[in-house]
């Protein structure tokens, strides 16, 4: 999170190359304390399981865990769960977000809109959403969609209130120089606004990703017959606790790479935007 | 370079009769920002208006533009009426106006685009307008890669390349050090001197004011300002802002003009101390 002030006489590409050499250099020795540790922590773990201090029913052995991993991973089993979690995060958060930009940046443009709607968004914010899922269990049943109904109202009101702010929030200057430039509505949205909100949306994308997931995981862990959450949910069942740990482990996986596509997509889309390089 | 003074009234590229401006402040009262402000600007005319601070010296140049309407009065743009924005004018603002998520090249062409200009035509008449204002090597820059004299210059390209019967312009140069703002306005006048636009010059540079106009209004202290002075500038054409200083005529008009602006600038600056005091 390196922000530096810009320097004068100072071409931002020089810029960058020097704070990208001081913060790989202490980037390697942060990497190594980290490394250092993960194997202080786990090792203790072990030790302490191994020795009898710490009973391995509840909190199985790292060793074994990885095993189980290995085990789930090489015979395939869980793949087909992870497909399922996949496809209903991918379901949820293309609906949530899409409907979340639609409304937003109406509610944004017309005033009347937003004054009508302003309680009743609040009211459904305002609802712990856990709560919805047992009823979206009774309409939509046991299969991918009552998840994805979860996971979209968990998406879809992060989406929404970002829009409707980075649609509110642009600089009045850049709307009136693009008006007195000739735009018309249409092409004030096209150049001005989507723009401008994107830098929103994409601030919040990586919690909606991240809610996307954790709403698709949560509906199978409550009811289902396939996926991620309905995996653990077994182990539990079996008092296999090891099976509980490796699931948490492979989904914490899959989330940091997805989280790693989603910074790639956004240094991309933004690479307009001054210190892109403070991740 | 000044136009013959048989001019039709109706042929005034700005003309603004009897405009008067009020805001209704926060507290539910009402402010006057400008009372009675008659302007006309003959086309081809550089006009600059001086004025101490908070003296609504925007507020005549956005009504010029069409971005606010008049309390009372009426504006007029080549004899029609302006009805929304003034198609035929454009605006350098005094903040940042650029669009930042675009680059330099598409933040020029962009009034040309929106016009329905294809992008080939509009790109290689972008390329020539940066030539023009020394820029052509930073087309891909964003703007937050820019100096501020570069994003004044970017400006200019963006604002001129539409070819617009009138520029407005808010104190354009006012963010810039004293060297790089004298090279600006010199490249200002080079621009306009060959194209016979009107200017509308906002600024509390008298000096500026002087150098560049053929005339200066001088503008009185708020609330409720209205123009109190205004003054021919005889000075011949080509003018070198750089000598300009020390020509006798120069130091004339600065000494006779001054006298009165100075007035109106001690009143701003008795009632904001009185006003503190009852405060």
């Amino acid at each position: 999170m390196t922000v530096t002030p810009v320097q004068k006489n100072v071409s931002p590409a020089a810029q960058r190359r020097v704070t990208k050499k001081k913060s790989e250099a202490s980037g390697a020795s942060i990497r190594l304390a980290q490394l250092g540790m993960t194997v202080v922590v786990l090792g203790a773990w072990e030790l302490l399981g191994r020795a009898g201090i710490i009973d391995p029913f509840f909190f199985p052995l790292p060793s074994d865990i990885l095993i189980t991993v290995w085990e789930w991973i090489s015979t395939g089993y869980v793949f087909p769960h992870l497909w399922i979690t996949m496809q209903e995060a991918i379901l949820a958060f293309i609906t949530g977000a899409v409907a979340g930009l639609v409304l937003g940046f109406l509610l944004a443009r017309v005033h009347f809109l937003e004054r009508l709607f302003e309680p009743f968004l609040q009211m459904f914010n305002a609802l712990p959403r856990v709560v919805l899922a047992p009823i979206f269990l009774l309409w939509f049943g046991l299969g991918i969609w009552s998840k994805v109904a979860f996971g979209f109202t968990l998406v879809f009101f992060i989406v929404f209130f970002n829009t409707l702010e980075g649609v509110k929030s642009v600089d009045r200057v850049l709307v009136n120089n693009a008006r007195m430039l000739g735009a018309s509505e249409k092409q004030l949205l096209r150049h001005v606004f989507i723009p401008s909100a994107l830098t929103w949306i994409f601030s919040s994308l990586h919690i909606s990703v991240g809610f996307a997931i954790t709403g698709a995981v949560v509906g199978e862990y409550l009811g289902a017959s396939a996926g991620v959450g309905y995996a653990i949910a077994q182990a539990q069942g079996v008092f296999d606790t090891e099976g509980v740990f490796a699931g948490m482990f492979i989904l914490m996986i899959v989330v940091l790479i997805i989280d790693l596509l989603v910074n790639r997509a956004e240094r991309r889309l933004l690479r307009w935007r001054p210190n892109q390089s403070a991740t | 370079m000044t136009q013959p003074a048989q001019v039709e009234p109706s042929a005034y590229a700005v003309e603004l009769s009897a405009c008067t401006k009020e805001f209704s402040t926060p507290g539910g009262q009402s402010y006057v920002a400008v009372q009675d402000i008659d302007l006309k600007v003959e086309p081809g005319r550089f006009v600059s208006i001086v004025g101490p601070t908070g003296s609504g010296k925007s507020t005549i140049l956005n009504m010029a533009a069409g971005l606010q309407t008049p309390t009372s009065g009426t504006v007029k743009s080549f004899g029609t009426a302006i009805d929304g924005v003034n198609r035929r004018a454009s605006y350098m603002f005094q903040q940042d106006a650029l669009l930042p998520w675009k680059s330099v090249i598409d933040n020029v062409s962009l009034g040309l685009i929106m016009a329905g200009v294809s992008k080939a035509d509009a790109y290689s008449e972008s390329r020539r307008w940066l030539e023009k204002v020394g820029m052509k090597n930073f087309a891909d820059r964003y703007p937050h890669q820019l100096s501020g004299g570069m994003r004044k210059r970017t400006a200019v390209a963006q604002a001129w390349i539409v070819d617009p019967d009138i520029l407005l312009m808010d104190e354009p140069f006012s963010a810039l050090d004293v060297q790089t703002r004298q090279i600006m306005e010199n490249e200002l006048l080079q621009l306009w001197q060959e194209s016979g636009k009107a200017v509308v010059f906002i600024t509390h540079d008298l000096d500026e004011a002087i150098a560049l106009s053929d005339e200066v209004l001088i503008l009185g202290a708020g609330p409720g300002s209205t123009v109190v002075g205004s003054y021919e500038i005889s000075i011949p054409r080509p003018r070198d802002l750089l000598d300009i200083r020390d020509d006798p005529q120069f130091v004339d008009l600065h000494r006779e003009i001054w006298g009165r602006l100075k007035v109106e600038v001690s009143r701003t600056y008795a009632s904001a101390r009185e006003e503190s005091e009852v405060a």
